[in-house]
């Protein structure tokens, strides 16, 4: 348990002007942006200062959280402010901090005589290109605040199992009615978003519900043609090279990228030839190179020019 | 093990005017400006009642709201970044299949 310094996180004093507070915020969240900056943790960084700015921008907020913290540190406890998505739930970088107006709404009894629907909670998750051509179901944690009897913060670890629908796409969200944040006042709970990622994968590349696949090929499969079996999401699948082939040639397999889903039509398997050439390292080997050197008359840089 | 959380995907079961709103924390005032203006929901016409949002559309408003927020930006210079934003992940994208 660790005491989450978000004027740190901001790097600004604790007696900073609002003002001062959100040149901060704005200078480096333009510095961490997650589409543009080169930094390696630009993620984490953002996801951080929305958190750390989240509350600190917000007058009532700043306050309790400077009360909060100095009364549990003379109180020797710990405490968690984050809500600190489990590991399989990695959050979307905002919105995250809704979790204070919750926290502070139960520390300060602000909310306590309205019925309020609780507000809706955003995260990402990733799954394998498998999970969108079957279905899955994966098991999801994430970290729910709660006061405990002595009327301290403490987190509660939830598991949920969620149904990954066949046909899911990168980008789309998938609605959990009801998991969102609970409501005051007996009001029914936020809805939960979960925005789908495919893992990377080194031999996948994926756009939209399209696939494509790199597939290695021997020099004589290229040049002569002929069948070969390629391990696809879909399954092992018998595939005709035409003879000819140069590296980078595409072959579509129709119907064979991610299942269709609703309305939206099946995508296409595009499979990358890419030829790898064997290594000349044993006596046979160079001889058969030395062979093709002298008999084959093949100048690949005849186009040049000089 | 609890049973199994059936979530919904939208875009089979697009969200409506208040659930894209409350999704984003804005009032539905703040949804109707924007799909007047053209920022979001490209030439939807007709009543509110009858717009359906879809998960693009979700990420699009959560980041137009995001951005007037953080930088106290106009509603057309946060499109105006977020039309950006879009548009270099779909270059990048690109790029990353031509294997760059």
């Amino acid at each position: 348990m660790e005491y989450k310094d978000y004027y740190a996180a901001l790097g600004v004093d604790k007696t900073a002007s609002a003002d001062e507070i959100k040149k901060a915020f704005r200078k480096l969240v333009r510095k961490y942006h997650p589409d543009i900056s080169k930094e390696p943790d630009a993620d984490a960084k953002t996801k951080e200062l929305n958190e750390a700015y989240g509350v600190l921008g917000d007058p009532e907020k700043r306050a309790a959280y400077d009360q909060l913290g100095s009364a549990q540190y003379q109180g020797g406890q710990g405490f968690r402010p984050p809500p600190d998505w489990g590991s399989a739930f990695e959050s979307s970088a905002d919105n995250d901090n809704d979790f204070f107006a919750d926290l502070f709404a139960h520390v300060g009894g602000r909310r306590r005589n309205f019925q309020m629907r609780g507000d809706d909670s955003h995260a990402a998750l990733q799954i394998d290109l498998h999970d969108a051509y079957h279905g899955a179901s994966r098991t999801i944690s994430l970290r729910v605040p709660e006061l405990d009897g002595q009327g301290r913060v403490v987190t509660r670890e939830r598991t949920l199992s969620v149904n990954i629908p066949k046909g899911v796409t990168a980008g789309q969200q998938l609605r959990l009615g009801g998991q969102g944040q609970p409501g005051s006042g007996g009001a029914e709970a936020g809805d939960l978003y979960l925005e789908i990622q495919f893992r990377p994968e080194a031999r996948y590349r994926v756009e939209g519900r399209d696939v494509y696949e790199t597939v290695p090929v021997a020099p004589w499969e290229a040049a002569l043609g002929g069948e070969i079996e390629v391990p696809t999401p879909s399954g092992r699948v018998t595939v005709t090279v035409p003879a000819n082939s140069q590296g980078g040639r595409k072959l579509r397999l129709k119907g064979r990228g991610i299942p269709g889903s609703g309305t939206a039509p099946a995508g296409d398997l595009y499979l990358l030839v890419e030829v790898v050439l064997p290594s000349a390292d044993t006596e046979a080997a160079r001889s058969l190179y030395q062979q093709m050197a002298r008999e084959m008359a093949f100048n690949p840089r005849a186009g040049m020019g000089g | 093990m609890e049973q199994a959380i059936q979530g919904v995907l939208l875009d089979e079961a697009a969200l409506t005017l208040e659930e894209l709103a409350r999704a984003c924390a804005v009032e539905p005032g703040w949804v109707v400006h924007r799909v007047r203006t053209g920022i979001l929901l490209n030439e939807a016409g007709g009543q509110p009642e009858a717009w359906r949002f879809t998960s693009v559309d979700l990420v699009r408003a959560r980041e137009l709201a995001r951005i007037e927020q953080d930088f106290d930006a106009s509603e057309e210079l946060a499109a105006l970044v977020v039309d950006l934003t879009e548009e270099v992940r779909r270059l990048k994208s690109r790029l990353r299949l031509l294997g760059h």
